[in-house]
């Protein structure tokens, strides 16, 4: 890889302001995925700045909820009895991810941020459009893990993120800070579909910004669930998830929040399936009606039909989780 | 042929046993042995948990520097220009390599072209991205049935298939007629590669006009005879070493780039060269396995005889490599006809890899038998029986089929389809496996030093199966010492020759030199001794380490023994001899999956597997055999996939993250049921066990659901299309 600078303050505001220090730079949490795109060629950097250092690394209650330092790693996170107990969805995306030397590694901010899994996109050889290339080699190339929803603009990715579903789901709100100060973007604006103006990145958080914490509302009454299809035990991607979220009035849905994971290049929300809940009891048949709900308007590419089956799966079984059935 | 064989002499038989061979027979059966046969611990297990054992990746040398290989990234290419002066430049590089030269072709991404070498491993790295080579590109077929179909024009010199041999017995069409039931179906499986844990390379270090090579290889003498040749250098100035090695299955027999390129970089640079490639490097040019593609027509008798075989079939090999495998494997069809095509594409080229071809056949013979015997409506396993060739020492399969049926519950299997209510399906599956192995290149030297140590010499090499503990059994337990006295010496070209470790040959190779080498110098000993013992070397005996007089009397450890010797060691040569191996193999495995049919996940619960080799020498090491085997068959059945993009050849997924691998968590609970046979002598079993685990699971597949997986690896998509085949009453 190509030689860089390190540098690691101990602040956020010297870790903002090392953003700063001229030609490429880009913060370094874990390194699990940062170091390996560096090392692959996919991308150079002139400066890294740790930012283990200078970033929260707590899990703090906060107005009945939780604020969730960016550099927690993904094993403290999946182990907290308080995100445990409030929001077992993140805790089992957490304890889901990759292996035990990922997750002691990996934090949430870089898990939040991590770059895409496209085979294309790892590749020093294919510069596609996230390159400044003109083109998207998963179009009519190998395309069965790309993205069945929310694939109509340039880049087909399917977002890597596990954590980023949940967030999604539980309504968090993202901290950001920047050489101006902090602001707070919903989870569920963060994260960007590709257009020909923003494919080169996944989020809106500017070149000179941090996310510091992730702040999860106080839970109230919901109740949730989480399922990903995986086919591997360990160390792979799952193949389609899901995060249920849903508040009850009486025996039926009050409220729902349907959110998809590896199948768009954001966190995919489906309002069909959410529509299909409310006013339901939580049943295998309301689970089934809610996933057909969630996959109408797929649209898959040449290889990756199978994963409207995987999906539908993973919808049914994650509310059957939140209903405290467990598939 | 066979005549020819019958008017020979008996004495010119080559598997007549030896006069040594029979003066030291194997001590059978091995509860009469002290070691031999018994559960042993690797002797090399602590060296390598502690990292103390020295793998090639491990070796530095003083001034070492690192190469660099320069790799074509067009699956076909012709090569305009070789442009090394920005490299040149460079920081830290100290010498270039043309590999092949401008007008020369490369004929699939990962061809090396050209290689630099530089002082440390990312200097070497940043310098060979500044190499700069022009290519003019050229039309490339990185699929099977591009290559196939007549009108893709013509790619390679050669053509872009060569037919293999046709085979035709008997009457093929009459027994068509027949038959009662004609089956007809396509089977296929995927190019996987060999994922070596240590990857391919070697260090290169020049003493004058003599060489020094750390290589990690399969055959320390073979690659030191390739290696002269491609330097025109006598044999004599190479010495190759591998002490320890992570891994070939059959990719590392030859001198390949990553052991000429670091010779010859150290040439021109003079200091030692190291050079060892990358995942990605090791997915696309250090071999693979060959796809299989077989179109098959069968037909069976109402009693469930197979009758008739006819078979189309082809495969790739790479960029001019074949593609064989047998089939139909194993079971007998009286009348069969088959011809097989070798089909080119642009993709890095196959090397033997486990028991070559016989995964392949088997998948697609085992899945047919399973169908087969569906038509006559028999189970599987009664169907096998009645198409198996006669049972005989060699082909016990039909033993150990009813021996496994029982022991791994093959009674409580339910009917095809039935394989329970809700999403989760579970079903057996069953399939065999045959293999030669035997060997006979392996030559030991023996000394027994007058300080009481013992030094076994064998110029093998220990590719993971455990070489050096089978040296130190083999020794130890026809000397009468304990194994701990022996000290093994192996993995370098300086020990006596031994052949390559491919072939499941090594144990069978080395072993009787080894008995008949230590039975000499134990009997050179004892007539040593004899004048302080009584006189008569004959009443002797060494038992536990002791040096004794049988049935009781004088005795002396053996220390104190062999400080007798003086000051003239015992040193004894020999050479392989027949009568204490043998070839010929056979085995079952069964295996119980569940399936996810609302995912299309696959999950081996269990598998069985029973398997022969011969006389066991280490039961430890020889179930790691087996346990290796049947995980390599599982990521073979359900995870490996060499993936090439179709617009561009490249490979999508050279990595260890999109090219799946079974995790620990993966692998279900595996029972190893070795069927010992000492009066046959040593056979081999490295490779066997790997054939039949992949066909078993896609039978258990089809148990549990009643769909039928043609093709693998069983990935999801592939589950769920034919489960949504099986449902529609369609053939997938
Ligand atoms: C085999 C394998 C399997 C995996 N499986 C999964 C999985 O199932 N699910 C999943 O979600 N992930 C998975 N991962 C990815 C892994 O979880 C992430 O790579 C890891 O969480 C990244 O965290 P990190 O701290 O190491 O990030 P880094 O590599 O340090 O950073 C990642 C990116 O985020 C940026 N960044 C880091 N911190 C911040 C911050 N505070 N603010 C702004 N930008 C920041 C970095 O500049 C970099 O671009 C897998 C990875 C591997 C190798
Ligand atoms: S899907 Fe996105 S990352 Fe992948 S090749 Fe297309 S543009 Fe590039």
């Amino acid at each position: 890889m190509k030689a860089f600078a390190y540098v690691s303050p101990t602040t956020a505001k010297d870790a903002i302001a090392a953003l700063k220090a001229g030609g490429i730079v880009r913060p370094l949490a874990g390194g699990q995925d940062l170091l390996a795109r560096l090392k692959d060629y996919v991308e150079t950097a002139d400066t890294l700045v740790n930012v283990k250092q200078a970033l929260d690394a707590t899990v703090t209650p906060a107005g009945g909820g939780l604020k969730i330092g960016a550099a927690v790693t993904l094993d403290a996170l999946s182990t907290n009895p308080h995100v445990i107990r409030m929001y077992p969805a993140l805790a089992e995306a957490a304890a889901k991810v990759g292996s035990p030397q990922i997750r002691h590694q990996g934090t949430v901010g870089g898990n939040l941020n991590q770059r895409p899994r496209c085979w294309y996109f790892r590749q020093e050889e294919f510069v596609c459009f996230k390159k400044g290339g003109n083109r998207c080699f998963s179009v009519d190339g190998e395309n069965q893990h790309h993205a069945i929803f929310g694939n109509d603009g340039p880049s087909k990715i399917v977002h890597s993120s596990s954590l980023a579903v949940p967030a999604v789901a539980y309504g968090a709100r993202f901290v950001v800070a920047g050489p101006n100060g902090e602001r707070e973007i919903p989870a569920a604006e963060y994260f960007t579909l590709p257009t020909m103006q923003n494919v080169k990145k996944e989020n809106v958080l500017g070149d000179d910004e941090l996310l510091t914490h992730v702040i999860l509302p106080a839970p109230g009454h919901i109740r949730s669930g989480h399922y990903e299809v995986r086919f591997k035990e360990s160390r792979d991607w799952p193949m389609a998830f899901a995060t249920v979220v849903v508040t009850m009035n009486g025996a039926n849905v009050a409220s729902a929040r349907v959110v998809l994971g590896a199948v768009a290049p954001t966190p995919w929300r489906s309002e069909a399936a959410e529509r299909a809940l409310v006013g339901k009891p939580l049943t295998q048949a309301t689970a089934e009606a809610a996933a057909a709900a969630a996959v109408e308007g797929a649209k898959p590419m040449s290889q990756n039909a199978y994963k409207i089956q995987i999906t539908k799966t993973a919808v049914v079984r994650a509310i059957l989780e939140a209903a405290g059935k467990r598939a | 042929m066979a005549e020819e064989t019958m008017q020979q002499p008996p004495a010119a038989n080559p598997n007549e046993p030896s006069a040594n061979a029979k003066k030291y027979a194997w001590t059978v059966p091995p509860a009469k042995t002290a070691i031999l046969s018994h559960r042993v611990e690797r002797v090399d297990g602590p060296a390598k948990v502690s990292g103390a054992a020295r793998y090639t990746y491990d070796i530095n040398r003083p001034g070492m520097l690192w190469a660099r290989a320069i790799r074509s990234p067009h699956p076909h290419a012709k090569i305009v220009e070789i442009d090394f002066s920005a490299a040149k430049q460079a920081p830290g590089v100290r010498g270039v390599l043309a590999w092949k030269d401008p007008g020369a072709e490369v004929m699939y991404q990962g061809d090396v072209v050209a290689a630099v070498a530089a002082d440390s491993e990312d200097h070497a790295r940043d310098a060979a991205r500044l190499v700069k080579i022009t290519y003019e590109t050229l039309p490339f077929s990185v699929r099977e049935a591009s290559s196939k179909d007549p009108a893709t024009p013509k790619i390679f010199a050669t053509g872009n298939t060569r037919p293999g041999q046709a085979t035709d017995v008997g009457d093929v069409a009459a027994a068509f007629k027949s038959a009662a039931h004609v089956y007809e179906a396509t089977y296929d499986t995927q190019v996987i590669t060999h994922v070596c844990l240590e990857t391919h390379g070697a260090v290169c270090e020049w003493t004058g006009d003599k060489l020094t090579a750390w290589v990690t290889t399969q055959g320390v003498h073979g690659v030191r005879q390739q290696l002269a040749a491609a330097l025109k250098i006598p044999e004599a100035n190479v010495r190759v070493i591998c002490e320890y090695m992570g891994g070939g299955f059959g990719s590392k027999i030859a001198a390949d780039a990553s052991v000429v390129i670091p010779a010859r970089l150290a040439l021109v640079t003079g200091a030692p060269v190291k050079m060892m490639f990358d995942r990605k490097e090791e997915h696309l040019d250090t071999g693979n396995r060959p796809s299989a593609f077989s179109k098959v027509r069968a037909g069976v008798s109402a009693d469930g005889k197979c009758v008739a075989f006819e078979a189309e079939t082809w495969g790739t090999g790479g960029a001019g490599q074949g593609a064989q495998f047998p089939l139909p494997y194993i079971y007998q069809f009286a009348n069969r006809k088959r011809a097989h095509l070798d089909v080119y594409i642009n993709a890095g080229n196959q090397r033997p890899m486990r028991a070559p071809g016989h995964p392949q056949g088997c998948f697609a013979t085992e899945v047919l038998m399973d169908e087969l015997a569906d038509l006559v409506k028999m189970d599987p396993l009664e169907f096998r029986l009645k198409n198996l060739p006669p049972t005989a020492p060699d082909a016990m399969w039909g033993e150990y089929f009813k021996i496994g049926a029982k022991k791994f519950g093959w009674d409580k299997r339910r009917a095809t389809g039935e394989g329970g209510k809700g999403h989760l399906r579970t079903g057996m599956g069953v399939s065999a496996c045959q293999w030669g192995g035997g060997g006979r290149a392996g030559n030991a030297h023996v000394d027994i030093l007058p300080d009481g140590s013992v030094v076994v010499k064998v110029g093998t090499q220990d590719i993971g199966t455990g070489a050096r503990t089978v040296v130190g059994i083999v020794a130890a337990d026809t000397l009468g010492v304990p194994l701990s006295t022996v000290k093994a010496q192996i993995g370098d070209t300086d020990l006596p020759f031994a052949g390559a470790s491919g072939g499941s040959t090594t144990t069978a190779g080395i072993s009787p030199a080894i008995r008949i080498a230590a039975g000499r110098a134990k009997e050179a000993l004892l007539a040593r001794l004899a004048p302080s013992l009584g006189g008569d070397a004959s009443k002797l005996e060494i038992v536990n380490g002791r040096v004794q007089v049988k049935g009781g009397g004088k005795s002396l450890t053996w220390k104190a023994a062999c400080k007798l010797l003086g000051q003239e060691p015992i040193s004894i040569d020999n050479a392989w001899e027949p009568g204490l191996s043998s070839v010929n193999t056979s085995g079952v495995q069964f295996a119980e999956v569940t399936v996810d049919t609302e995912t299309g996940i696959v999950k081996v619960d269990r598998v069985l597997a029973i398997q022969d080799c011969g006389l066991v020498i280490d039961t430890l090491t020889a179930e790691s055999q087996v346990y290796g085997g049947v995980i390599s068959s599982i990521n073979f059945a359900l995870f490996e996939d060499r993936l090439l993009d179709r617009r561009t050849g490249q490979m999508v997924n050279p990595n260890m993250e999109h090219y799946l691998l079974a995790s620990i968590a993966d692998v279900p609970k595996v029972e190893v049921m070795l069927m010992n046979m000492p009066e046959r002598g040593v056979i081999g079993i490295g490779e066997p066990p790997t054939v039949p685990t992949a066909s078993a699971i896609a039978n258990a597949v089809r148990n549990a659901t009643g769909a039928t997986l043609r093709s693998l690896p069983l990935h999801p998509h592939r589950v769920l299309a034919a489960l949504e085949a099986h449902k529609a009453g369609r053939k997938a």
